[in-house]
């Protein structure tokens, strides 16, 4: 496409795809490894060799004894990851669009942003939670869990949405405008479906940087554990495939995920390149100067985000 | 939350300095605070949260007391030093706190525990005299290097902040498992006997032995190897002075250097998978490791050595926002906790039972043998599970009960000179 | 660049409404453990109290010891390396994606590929490199049978080496992310126009695609730097217990509630951190292309 003869690919094509295999081996390489060993027998342990093949290990999951309550923090971590997707979403947008003004304290808030996605996560929930304790108010992981968790997942959004709006052409806009919409259409007719394959990928790292959190959670988490915690709380102690088992268990639901969102994004943007070719059709010339194919693609997928 | 947001937002810059100072003054000690209490109708609808190690706060335990006792216990596992500083920061988020004898140090002056009155608990005659009175039950005095629980077991008197010299009539926390840490090994690599902690150190294991990477335990294995080298003579390798910790870590420096270390683990499962995987052939551990690295059918022993082991122990004790019947369902909790079902739950994992006589009656006679009274395993021997820990025929390594806790030469602790020693640790790990 | 310049809508009142959630948040659960943090590192520590005082101890001992500086040349020095490392993968892969691969739906199948491993709990990830690396791990074994080393490759568990691979594996999506996004928006004509014009595929990376795509690459090393600036877990296990971080030191302070200490070096932290972003923002100013 960039160079090269019409049918055949560039060198650089076969160069970079090289590159490309092994950076994708390279990630799942080693994690090959749990999901092999997650199928271990019953008297297998963490490491080759396999000792048996079976479900063991899944079933001890569900089963709820010393492996943990493996089944109440996972419940636990999906809500809270759900809640901190929807609340970095609205606030990540609304921040966005806040920052394509120029406004007193923008630079204050950008490094208050920046410095809440640096500060030592062990100490921000110290914090927290003695803010909790004073408050008179029980500490719980919905609420100063949460809160610990967004002044990180909240920084990731902000910038992320400064990629996600740079160089939006504001053409688009305009025009809205100038056919005599609000700026409530504009935001929700215009502005917001063309960013909407970037904003679902705001709300994927939302959701993937709160089913991870570990140390900002670890102290004002309140009296039941996420996830993260529960599995580090369990190697101090017991060691089974289980955590395998888990393992495995959490990259099938990823992509269960992974797969809804796509879809849906695939969906919006089949509907929106219909509408858009019967425009450009109706039209019959070329729109602003950003082609529509362009944006479309800009916000393709998780790589809007 | 909101509320607290808007109210902050109110304030002018000099109250809220102000808040924030007294907020983070608490931090030294957050005494006296007037807690809403909770009244509860019905003992049913009464709830209590225990947080704890992974190996204690055990979810089957809470399951059992609930089922016993009529009201809900919750078991929260967390890491050790996130429970701690729980336990400082947040009192109110925790019931029921169960953690290492050394944290009553912290908690005790603070005076976020509730002090147990004795009259209200039924056992305490039976308690391993380890804890109660620091002795033997043949009268010889336990090793007070370190955290002898004994030396927190008491204050004098009600909600005391003090802890007691002698026995009173005021418990800080009762005992629940304990155990004798040493050096597990490889005997199928390692090919002969080992027998004084000075083996960490030999360069015959070198980039083959690791200690663990927890720097108040860390240090007291290695001041263990470095004693039994007979290089440093400690006054009290739990409570080390200045010097004595910069002579320590400047020979952990130096094997650092030198490449003895495989590495420092943190986890137990990192200790484990050290062991079975070879890297390692000598290194602390702790007992259930063996154990699983063992029931992969890989040798491993947990050998006793000459210069006895290094001892540790848990406790629990209700906290001090507990009141009304709330606090009532806790002693009740208390009395069910050592009258045998968590005793003999736990023996079944290596732990033991600070009142043995009562876990005994929910052990087999020949669980019993194997795990208190050092007998060979006429049967296999299995975890609470079902799954296989050892087979027939099989002693535990160390003997019996009193083989392996009469020879305790120190306990896990805090060092007064702690500051210290975690900045030596520090600089040791970035060496 | 070539969006119009339009003046922005008259309506003040609107950015600061439009920020206020993301300030409250910050202010309240950000805001004030920062105050508490900055308070408590002037106070003093006993054998196991902290006392609510002024003193300038934690600071002078921070900056008086050389272990301090160890730590965060040990600490930058892997931000560094990673950065680099994460840069070229992040670079390389976005670009093959948005201008090597043809099909919109493979672009974001190949996209996805990349996201997968990511979604799987750090703490696991983290712990599969060990069977792989391990003396008698996968990797060495291979190495064995394949005749090229007669004694298992060391080096390649706890070390810096499998650090930074950790480092690499866990944090390379925070580099592409941003640098395909950015590059995705670049208008193809430009690169045809530029590829008519005779310029050298050289040419079009160095003079069009990297100057397009440099807010992502800013944003990508904001991540990457602050999440090696911050960790203490993978150098913890990763190194064997063997390498320290600044976080890791921190971590061990906390520990066992030594928190005027900790209170300090997180202080430090914060401001050497935030300088180095200050650094990247002078050379790309992320926030400029927004108020297009």
């Amino acid at each position: 496409m960039v160079t090269g003869s019409p049918n055949g690919r560039p060198w650089t094509f076969y160069a970079l795809a090289a590159f490309f295999t092994l950076f994708v081996l390279f990630l799942y390489g080693p994690m090959s490894a749990i999901f092999i060993l997650s199928f271990q027998g019953p008297n297998g342990g963490l490491t080759f060799p396999m000792n048996g093949v079976s479900f063991h290990w899944f079933a001890a999951l569900v089963a709820q004894q010393r492996s943990g309550d493996f089944v109440g923090s996972f419940g636990r971590s999906i809500t809270l990851a759900a809640l901190v997707l929807v609340i970095t979403v609205v606030i990540s947008i609304m921040a966005g669009l806040a920052f394509r003004y120029r406004f007193r304290g923008a630079t204050a808030v950008f490094y208050m942003a920046i410095a809440s996605l640096i500060m030592p996560g062990l100490l921000l929930g110290l914090g927290v939670g003695l803010m909790f304790q004073f408050a008179h108010v029980p500490p719980a992981w919905f609420s100063s869990a949460l809160g610990a968790q967004l002044t990180w997942t909240l920084p990731f959004g902000l910038l992320i949405m400064f990629a996600v709006f740079s160089r939006f052409n504001r053409a688009y806009e305009e025009a809205a405008r100038d056919l005599g919409a609000s700026q409530w259409q504009t935001l929700w007719h215009v502005v917001l479906p063309i960013l909407l394959p970037g904003i679902i990928g705001v709300a994927l790292f939302g959701f993937t940087l709160s089913y991870d959190e570990f140390p900002r959670t670890l102290i004002p988490i309140g009296s039941r554990n996420t996830l993260p915690l529960e599995i580090w709380a369990m190697t101090t102690d017991v060691t089974s495939p289980a955590l395998y088992a888990l393992g495995t268990l959490t990259t099938a639901v990823s992509f269960v995920v992974i797969a809804l969102a796509l879809t849906s994004i695939a969906l919006i943007q089949r509907r929106r390149a219909r509408r858009e070719r019967d425009r450009t059709d109706r039209r019959d010339g070329r729109t602003g100067a950003a082609p529509p194919a362009a944006s479309a693609r800009a916000g393709a997928g998780p790589g809007g985000q | 939350m909101s509320k607290k947001a808007t109210g902050a937002r109110k304030m002018t810059r000099r109250q809220v300095l102000k808040g924030a100072v007294a907020t983070a003054a608490a931090m030294a000690g957050s005494r006296g605070l007037g807690v809403p209490t909770i009244w509860a109708q019905n003992i049913k609808d009464i709830k209590l949260v225990q947080a704890g190690g992974s190996y204690s706060a055990i979810i089957d335990i809470g399951r059992q007391a609930s089922k016993d006792l009529g009201f809900q216990v919750e078991m929260q596992t967390g890491a050790h030093d996130a429970l701690l500083n729980r336990f400082v920061t947040q009192p109110n988020s925790v019931d029921i706190a169960d953690m290492e004898y050394f944290f009553l140090y912290q908690l005790v002056p603070r005076g976020v525990l509730h002090s147990i009155d004795l009259k209200k608990y039924k056992w305490w005659d039976k308690v391993v005299p380890i804890f109660t009175k620091g002795e033997y039950p043949d009268g010889r005095k336990v090793s007070r290097e370190g955290t002898l629980p004994f030396k927190v077991q008491y204050v004098d008197g009600p909600e005391s902040i003090h802890f007691a010299k002698g026995p009173t009539q005021w418990a800080t926390a009762i005992p629940t498992v304990y155990n004798a840490d040493t050096l597990g090994m490889r005997p199928d690599l390692v090919k002969r006997s080992i027998e004084h902690w000075s083996e960490l150190l030999n360069p015959e294991f070198k980039g083959r032995s690791a200690i663990v990477d927890v720097p108040s335990i860390g240090i007291m294995d290695a001041a263990m190897a470095i004693e039994s080298r007979g290089e440093i003579k400690y006054g009290d390798k739990g409570n080390m002075t200045k010097e004595e910790i910069d002579k320590t870590t400047k020979i952990l420096i130096d094997a650092k250097k030198s490449g003895q270390f495989r590495a420092f683990w943190t986890t137990f499962d990192e200790s484990v998978n050290l062991m079975a995987a070879g890297e390692v052939v000598i290194q602390s551990m702790w007992s259930p490791a063996v154990t699983a690295v063992r029931s992969r059918g890989i040798p491993c022993y947990y050998v006793p050595l000459k210069e006895g082991y290094r001892a540790w122990a848990s406790c629990i004790a209700p906290m001090r926002h507990l009141t009304g019947l709330k606090l009532d369902a806790a002693y009740e909790y208390l009395n069910w906790y050592q009258s045998g079902w968590q005793g003999g739950f736990i023996a079944k994992q290596g732990y033991y039972s600070s009142v043995p006589e009562t876990a005994r009656k929910f052990m087999t006679e020949d669980e019993w043998g194997y795990w208190y009274e050092g007998k060979p395993a006429k049967s296999d021997i299995k975890d609470p599970y079902g799954n296989l820990m050892e087979k027939a025929g099989q002693k535990r390594d160390g003997g019996a009960f009193w083989e392996r806790m009469g020879k305790v030469a120190c306990w896990n602790t805090l060092m007064d000179e702690n500051r210290y020693m975690i900045r030596k640790w520090n600089e040791f790990i970035a060496a | 660049m070539r969006a119009p310049q339009t003046t922005p809508p008259r309506l003040t009142s609107a950015p600061y409404l439009l920020v206020a959630p993301l300030a409250l948040v910050l202010v309240v659960f950000f805001g004030i453990p920062l105050l508490l943090v900055v308070i408590v590192s002037f106070f003093d520590l006993d054998k196991f109290d902290i006392i609510p005082t002024f003193v300038l101890t934690n600071y002078s001992e921070l900056f008086g010891s050389s272990l301090t500086y160890a730590l965060y040349a040990k600490t930058i020095k892997y931000a560094l390396i990673v950065w680099a490392i994460t840069l070229v993968i992040g670079f390389t892969v976005s670009y093959f994606l948005v201008f090597h691969v043809r099909n919109v739906l493979w672009q974001i199948a190949l996209f996805l590929l990349c996201t997968v491993p990511f979604w799987t709990s750090n703490v696991i990830r983290m712990i599969s490199w060990i069977p792989f690396l391990g003396r008698n791990g996968l990797f060495n074994q291979s190495l064995m049978a394949l005749g090229l080393t007669h004694r298992p490759v060391e080096f390649l568990l706890f070390s810096d080496f499998s650090v930074v691979i950790a480092y690499v594996h866990l944090f390379s999506l925070f580099m592409i992310v941003p640098i395909f996004n950015s590059m995705a928006r670049i208008d193809r004509a430009v690169i045809e126009a530029a590829a008519d014009g005779g310029a050298s595929r050289f040419r079009i990376i160095t003079d069009i695609v990297i100057p397009l795509s440099k807010t992502g690459i800013a944003l990508g090393s904001i991540f990457v730097i602050a999440l090696v600036m911050g960790d203490f877990f993978v150098v913890k296990v990763m190194s064997g217990g063997q390498s320290a971080s600044v976080v890791a030191a921190m971590s061990n302070e906390i520990a066992i509630l030594q928190y005027p200490p900790a209170a300090a070096n997180a202080v430090c932290l914060l401001v050497i951190v935030t300088l180095m972003v200050a650094v990247i923002m002078r050379v790309v100013d992320v926030r400029r292309e927004l108020s297009g």
